[in-house]
């Protein structure tokens, strides 16, 4: 199982020391013996989040320069950007290398220290996916080969706890979506949903904020073993003091 | 119905401090019912203008000031009260206020702020159920709206916030799209269930200001 952290670009700390103490995390995670790198070895190691804070695209580029192997995948929502900025995003992200994305709609601004900015939501991820995956209204001719719409790695998150959730998650997987990310919500998700992506030959993965994290990152992993996840996705808030380097 | 709601008289008396001599016109049906601009609010305002030191020159509630048609035969009744008349106090929603204002070529000052296309519950309590988007979806959802009762407008929800019953914002409403799914399992609306919805052509909410 893949241990992932995803973290959102910094908004006060100079991206350089960032992404010094970045690396640093990734070293220590490896130290824990709790990230099998030999299980999925195509998958991210690490998850940088576009929100309020540096440029998302800018970061990816510094640190595949600085560390060309590093595999990083750009997740970002629905919520900031409409189709136009978007793609202009995901045009940049070819040139630069960087194939894994992960898209969700987003928090709503009401519930963010931002309540009085106006949301986009101008496609939803059923919609950004079918642009990339289906070549929905042509947007990426041109930009996109034919033979390079697999390009990306499409990361969709998702509920996974209703029916509608599961109707969900077989939409996406009919228009292309590669991986699912399960948004955890302090209740289990429904294995049936994980079983169907798994039958599908996706990749699942659970995503939780370390605030769920009661003990030690290696509880949960043991605790969630049953889901036969592919690797758990942890969102940290500082990369210098999180669940992966308290004692 | 078009909802409205009552203005910031501080605004009104603002928007109004270059003028003395002032009409208020009601509407008689959307604002009337949300009790924003029928009669009685019209003579509240009347009151209010009049302790301020305004002359109200006329005041005439309006069946559906949205309606040129209508707008030019009621508006004959205060003609020679308009002519001394230095601006209008419209309590209507922003498609009156703006009719009203074109039609008698005077300033014009909103006396309401515009909500939405609502259902009415009971006098005083409003349900949004329609953003007049573009084209409705309303048959392929059942029967409900998500764009409008969705506060992401996600035409393919829901989204990865809900707790399993209800909404991420409105922790106490249920999420529209389990709403929703479970209309159209009702209905046995098998290829609605699978129905994927392209990302809306906003070209047409600009083209619809003229149609």
């Amino acid at each position: 199982m893949r241990i992932i952290p995803q973290i959102e670009t910094p908004v006060s700390e100079n991206y350089i020391n960032f992404e010094e103490n970045l690396i640093k995390l990734l070293g220590g995670i490896e130290k824990t013996g709790l990230d099998n790198q030999n299980a999925g070895q195509d998958s991210p190691r690490i998850i940088l989040e576009q929100n309020f804070g540096v440029n998302g695209l800018l970061l990816c580029k510094d640190l595949k320069d600085k560390q060309g192997n590093l595999n990083i995948a750009y997740a970002f929502n629905m919520r900031d950007k409409n189709r136009i900025s978007i793609l202009s995003d995901l045009i940049t992200l070819k040139q630069i290398g960087v194939k894994d994305i992960i898209v969700s709609e987003g928090i709503h601004p009401l519930k963010t220290v931002f309540n009085a900015a106006k949301p986009v939501y101008d496609v939803d991820i059923l919609g950004i996916t079918s642009i990339l995956k289906r070549g929905f209204m042509n947007y990426l001719e041109g930009i996109v080969d034919k033979d390079e719409a697999d390009f990306f790695n499409l990361g969709a998150v998702v509920s996974a706890s209703t029916a509608v959730d599961g109707l969900k998650v077989k939409k996406l997987i009919n228009i292309g979506a590669d991986r699912f990310i399960i948004n955890y919500t302090g209740k289990n998700p429904d294995e049936n949903i994980i079983k169907y992506i798994k039958s599908e030959k996706k990749e699942v993965f659970l995503y939780v904020k370390e605030s769920y994290i009661d003990n030690s990152p290696e509880d949960f992993i043991k605790a969630n073993w049953r889901l036969n996840l592919d690797g758990i996705i942890i969102k940290i808030t500082d990369e210098k003091a999180n669940v992966f380097t308290r004692q | 119905m078009f909802l409205t709601e009552k203005k910031d008289v501080k605004e009104i008396d603002e928007a109004l401090s270059r003028y003395k001599k002032i009409g208020i016109i009601g509407c008689a049906s959307c604002a009337s019912v949300c009790l924003t601009g029928g009669s009685k609010e019209v003579g509240e305002m009347e009151k209010h203008l009049a302790a301020s030191g305004k002359e109200v020159t006329f005041t005439i509630s309006i069946d559906e000031p949205c309606d040129k048609r209508v707008l030019k035969e009621d508006i004959r009744f205060v003609e020679d009260e308009m002519e001394d008349t230095e601006a209008v106090v419209v309590l209507s929603c922003g498609t009156g206020v703006q009719t009203i204002g074109e039609f008698i070529g005077k300033k014009v000052v909103a006396g309401t702020d515009s909500k939405y296309i609502a259902q009415t519950e009971h006098i005083g309590e409003y349900n949004a159920l329609c953003g007049g988007c573009d084209e409705c979806r309303l048959n392929f959802t059942g029967g409900v709206c998500t764009i409008t009762l969705c506060p992401k407008g996600l035409l393919n929800g829901p989204c990865e916030g809900h707790n399993g019953v209800n909404c991420e914002v409105y922790e106490d409403k249920e999420c529209v799209f389990m709403k929703s799914y479970d209309l159209m399992k009702k209905y046995s609306e098998e290829e609605n269930l699978s129905k994927i919805f392209n990302p809306r052509d906003y070209g047409l909410s600009v083209k619809r200001t003229k149609i």
